[in-house]
């Protein structure tokens, strides 16, 4: 840290020159030194970098890492600069999806520096101070948030176009303080999947959005549907037992292929809730068992099968998204 | 969502109301103190669940001098007011000033639950 540039100076004692700190307040003042340097930092960092897009979700466990990385890679895709913040203290793992397991942070001159993932995605998360990934993280909020701050404040993020932000789930302190501390946010995609527990959840996403007063850009559902592809007779009748028993019919084409779609968690609920709320529907994600291995392995299915439907369903989101915060006025509204 | 809503296209800010312009030519007014009180905000919309809270942020919004607020577009599906005094942190989805232009309850009815914060 550089020498604090704060001296004391009482009127009073105007003839024995500056009053030395104690201890103590010369503590309190290069804390607080160090506190306002960090925030006009996160100020010029909010203005070097274009958008910035938080990813949230109710409940757990619903793709909300798969789905920032995913936006982050499709953006990459189109020849943006794009990085990705992983603010799961507790449990980060976008690193893993991006082929960065093990990967250690470059620090110069108190500037932290991001690591590359795929397709030149820069990425921070707390994984990579990690000695050992089976050590849980256990801080209480405020260690939290100055971790937040932190990694917002002292990354060197350089000029990017898209920053998306990947946070645990639920409505906690980590949305609160990235809002407070980042300007200008674009907005909030909220990741579902159809399920009612889900839905219930991300119900709870998007009224805490309008309360941080952040717009919320979308719903996204998540493992919409499972889409097998087989091949039988040509022409032929295929009967599939669907979930809940329920029997699901297709006919082969002149080939003998075949595909059912099986919606093993519902279907559509994502849509309805962004239609109960008013807000946009971004679209649906099938379910795609790629992703677990794809993340399992460190390669994204975008950047395995670039031309796979995960990766097209992918880029039509992308382009919802861009939508949302392009810098063109609300529709032709006139305010006068 | 099954009605079809036309498209806000002119807000213009007047001494106590906004007269609203829609695509399909319908004309609306909404007062300041209607729209002030059906604030979205998670600090306001529990106010309006019970009557006597409710009465109390319609006496509070009532006691703000007029003044023609700030209009800044939310996306492309909302907009936020910045008011003078009071609340402003609403963020007014067009479906909701549409409910208001048409003296509907903007809250359709349902009674505000906070988040799991």
């Amino acid at each position: 840290m550089a020498e604090s540039p704060i001296t004391t100076h009482d009127p009073k004692n105007e003839e024995q020159g500056p009053v030395s700190p104690s201890p103590q307040q010369k503590k309190e003042m290069e804390q607080n030194y160090a506190q306002m340097k960090r925030k006009m930092s996160m100020q010029e960092i909010g203005m070097k970098i274009k958008h910035k897009i938080m990813v949230l979700s109710g409940k757990g466990g619903v793709g909300k890492s798969t789905v920032s990385t995913g936006l982050a890679l499709s953006l990459a895709q189109q020849g943006h600069k794009v990085g990705i913040l992983d603010i799961d203290i507790t449990g980060p793992n976008v690193p893993k999806m991006m082929g960065l397991d093990g990967h250690k942070l470059h620090v110069e001159q108190g500037r932290i520096h991001p690591a590359k993932g795929h397709l030149g995605v820069k990425v921070i998360s707390m994984a990579f101070l990690l000695d050992d990934p089976d050590t849980p993280v256990v801080w209480r909020g405020p260690i939290k948030l100055g971790a937040i701050q932190q990694f917002i404040g002292d990354v060197e993020w350089g000029n990017l176009d898209y920053l998306i932000i990947d946070f645990p789930p639920g409505t906690s302190d980590e949305p609160l303080t990235v809002s407070q501390s980042l300007p200008n946010i674009d907005g909030m995609v909220i990741v579902t999947t159809p399920q009612a527990v889900a839905l219930l959840d991300s119900r709870k996403s998007i009224t805490f959005a309008e309360s941080l007063k952040v717009p919320v850009l979308g719903v996204v559902e998540n493992m919409s549907g499972y889409t097998i592809n087989g091949v039988t007779a040509a022409n032929s009748s295929v009967e599939i037992a669907g979930p809940g028993g329920k029997t699901i019919k297709s006919t082969s084409d002149e080939n003998g292929n075949f595909s059912v779609t099986l919606d093993i968690f519902k279907k559509g609920g994502g849509k309805s809730t962004a239609e109960d709320f008013g807000v946009p529907f971004l679209g649906a994600l099938p379910f795609d068992p790629g992703f677990v291995r794809g993340g399992d392995d460190g390669v994204h299915k975008i950047v395995s099968d670039p031309e796979g439907a995960s990766s097209i369903a992918f880029s039509a989101i992308v382009k919802a998204v861009q939508a949302q915060i392009s810098d063109k006025p609300a529709s032709s509204l006139e305010i006068i | 969502m099954a009605e079809q809503m036309p498209t806000l296209v002119r807000i213009e800010r007047r001494e106590s109301d906004f007269h609203l312009t829609y695509d399909n030519e319908e004309e609306f007014s909404v007062t300041y103190h209607d729209l002030r009180h059906a604030c979205p905000c998670a600090n306001c919309s529990p106010l309006r669940n019970e009557d006597e809270t409710s009465l109390k942020l319609r006496e509070q919004v009532e006691s703000f001098k007029l003044h023609k607020p700030s209009v800044n577009p939310v996306g492309h599906y909302a907009l936020n007011f910045i008011w003078q005094n009071g609340c402003s942190n609403g963020i007014f989805r067009f479906e909701r000033i549409w409910a208001l232009a048409n003296r509907r309850d903007p809250d359709n009815g349902k009674p505000y639950v906070h988040g799991a914060w």
